[in-house]
């Protein structure tokens, strides 16, 4: 293992790692929003909304998401869509991480329970209200584990995007071994660096889930 | 009509794509029996390491381990051609995951089952066998299902280091006709294996259902144990009962 490699190699891999957190910086918020927006349609009781989100959950985790991020990068132009690589990742990635957001908050909802509904019916709250301060918060504590999962792999997932030529962490280590030919350094140093994404992630998932728990401690 | 043109090309990228989920799904069951038995090993020095090791390959992106295998393991003196080199990482990653369903699973029944099995005289592997994996198998099956699932559309990552598996013979095709014809059919081709993946995991989780329907076939008359395998999560009995 050659350290004075790796030191000369960091800047690459840096500039390289901003763009894999960019491109998971960005998916995640739109997964989020896009998530929140399907759970809210697929337990509205308005059936055709309710199967065409199911549908699309079903497809999306039912295939493949390298064969995913082929069709939005190489099938869509000739449709008449044209991306450039970074926002072909960004789609694809969204596309994928709100799949599983749907069913993350879907199931937060469903957590909570029928009771909420009367009990702010018989406070004489607002609908809105009901859903903005009763619903969404028992809601977001019961979807937190495992949206955060979802986020943690949305990061990891977009190491796939060196696959269409996204200039991500994989593309500059794959890159860089295939000119100089040190494989061991260059995935030692990505794995590191992944692994302290996920821990830094998932650290601050424990954060805000202990933090958000607060009103249901001590009893 | 390009793809029925093809049609024989496609098929043989199909054949080699089951060949290499069914590789990945026995190789990946056999390193979660490992893991699975090297998690739960007594002696912390040699079960620290296993744990490790799983944790590694749960973190570490499944295209990061693919290439790594691809490219690090030739330069110890291993080199595996592109089918079994992928075959090998993505076995161990499903590995990885099913250890942790294998062991949650194992969890899930009751000690006192494990001591009236010893009871009765079934000890070590008789035991395990016959009283504590039957009655694991409701609360292992459905993760493994959707496990099984995820080996199967991990098989296309074959294609980034070069196996001729679907993607790759629908990649090839694209490229042809592109130069060949003029105009990229690349929405139709990867359209129709996007539908043939789909097809190919939904068979599976049907198959899957069965499987559970029948590990859970003696519990069907015990709506209480029915009401313990419903999906979806429940809050936390302290979240609701929320006292003024």
């Amino acid at each position: 293992m050659d350290f004075t490699y790796i030191l000369d190699a960091l800047p690459d891999l840096m500039s390289g790692l901003k763009m894999t957190l960019m491109v998971s910086g960005l998916a995640i918020i739109l997964s989020c929003l896009i998530g929140a927006l399907g759970a809210a349609l697929r337990t509205s009781g308005f059936k055709p909304a309710e199967y065409a989100v199911r549908g699309y959950v079903e497809f999306i985790r039912g295939t493949p998401y390298l064969v995913q991020i082929f069709f939005i990068f190489y099938g869509l132009p000739s449709l008449g869509l044209r991306f450039s690589v970074f926002w072909s990742g960004v789609i694809a990635l969204t596309v994928w991480a709100s799949a599983f957001q749907i069913e993350n908050f879907r199931a937060g909802l469903a957590a909570v329970g029928r009771g909420m509904n009367d009990a702010s019916a018989s406070l004489g709250l607002h609908r809105w209200h009901h859903a903005l301060f009763v619903v969404l918060p028992l809601a977001a504590r019961a979807a937190l584990p495992s949206s955060m999962n979802t986020l943690v792999a949305t990061v990891k997932n977009s190491a796939y995007l060196q696959a269409i030529g996204l200039v991500e962490l994989t593309f500059v280590a794959v890159d860089r071994i295939a000119y100089d030919f040190r494989a061991i350094e260059m995935f030692f140093t990505i794995c590191v660096i992944y692994l302290l994404c996920v821990f830094a992630l998932s650290g601050l998932g424990h954060l805000v889930e202990q933090r958000l728990n607060r009103p249901f401690a001590g009893r | 009509m390009l793809l029925l043109e093809f049609k024989s090309f496609l098929l043989d990228g199909l054949a080699h794509t089951l060949l290499l989920s069914l590789v990945m799904i026995l190789g990946g069951t056999f390193f979660a029996i490992l893991f699975a038995g090297g998690l739960s090993l007594k002696s912390k020095w040699l079960s620290r390491p296993v744990y490790m090791l799983v944790e590694c390959l749960r973190d570490i992106p499944l295209m990061v381990t693919v290439l790594l295998v691809y490219f690090v393991l030739p330069n110890a003196g291993i080199s595996l051609n592109p089918f079994w080199s992928s075959a090998l990482s993505v076995s161990v990653w499903g590995g990885a995951n099913g250890a942790h369903i294998i062991r949650a699973g194992l969890a899930s029944v009751p000690s006192g089952q494990r001591e009236a099995a010893l009871a009765f005289g079934l000890r070590g592997w008789k035991g395990l066998l016959l009283v504590v994996i039957p009655q694991a198998m409701p609360v292992i099956l459905p993760p493994y299902v959707s496990l099984v699932t995820g080996l199967v559309q991990a098989s296309s990552l074959g294609a980034v280091i070069g196996v001729n598996e679907l993607l790759r013979s629908a990649q090839i095709l694209i490229e042809q006709t592109t130069i060949s014809r003029g105009g990229s059919p690349a929405y139709l081709i990867y359209g129709t294996i996007l539908i043939v993946y789909f097809v190919l995991c939904w068979a599976i989780s049907v198959l899957g259902a069965r499987l559970e329907r029948y590990f859970a076939r003696p519990y069907q008359r015990q709506p209480s144990v029915q009401a313990k395998q419903v999906e979806g999560q429940t809050l936390p009995a302290a979240m609701l009962d929320v006292k003024a």
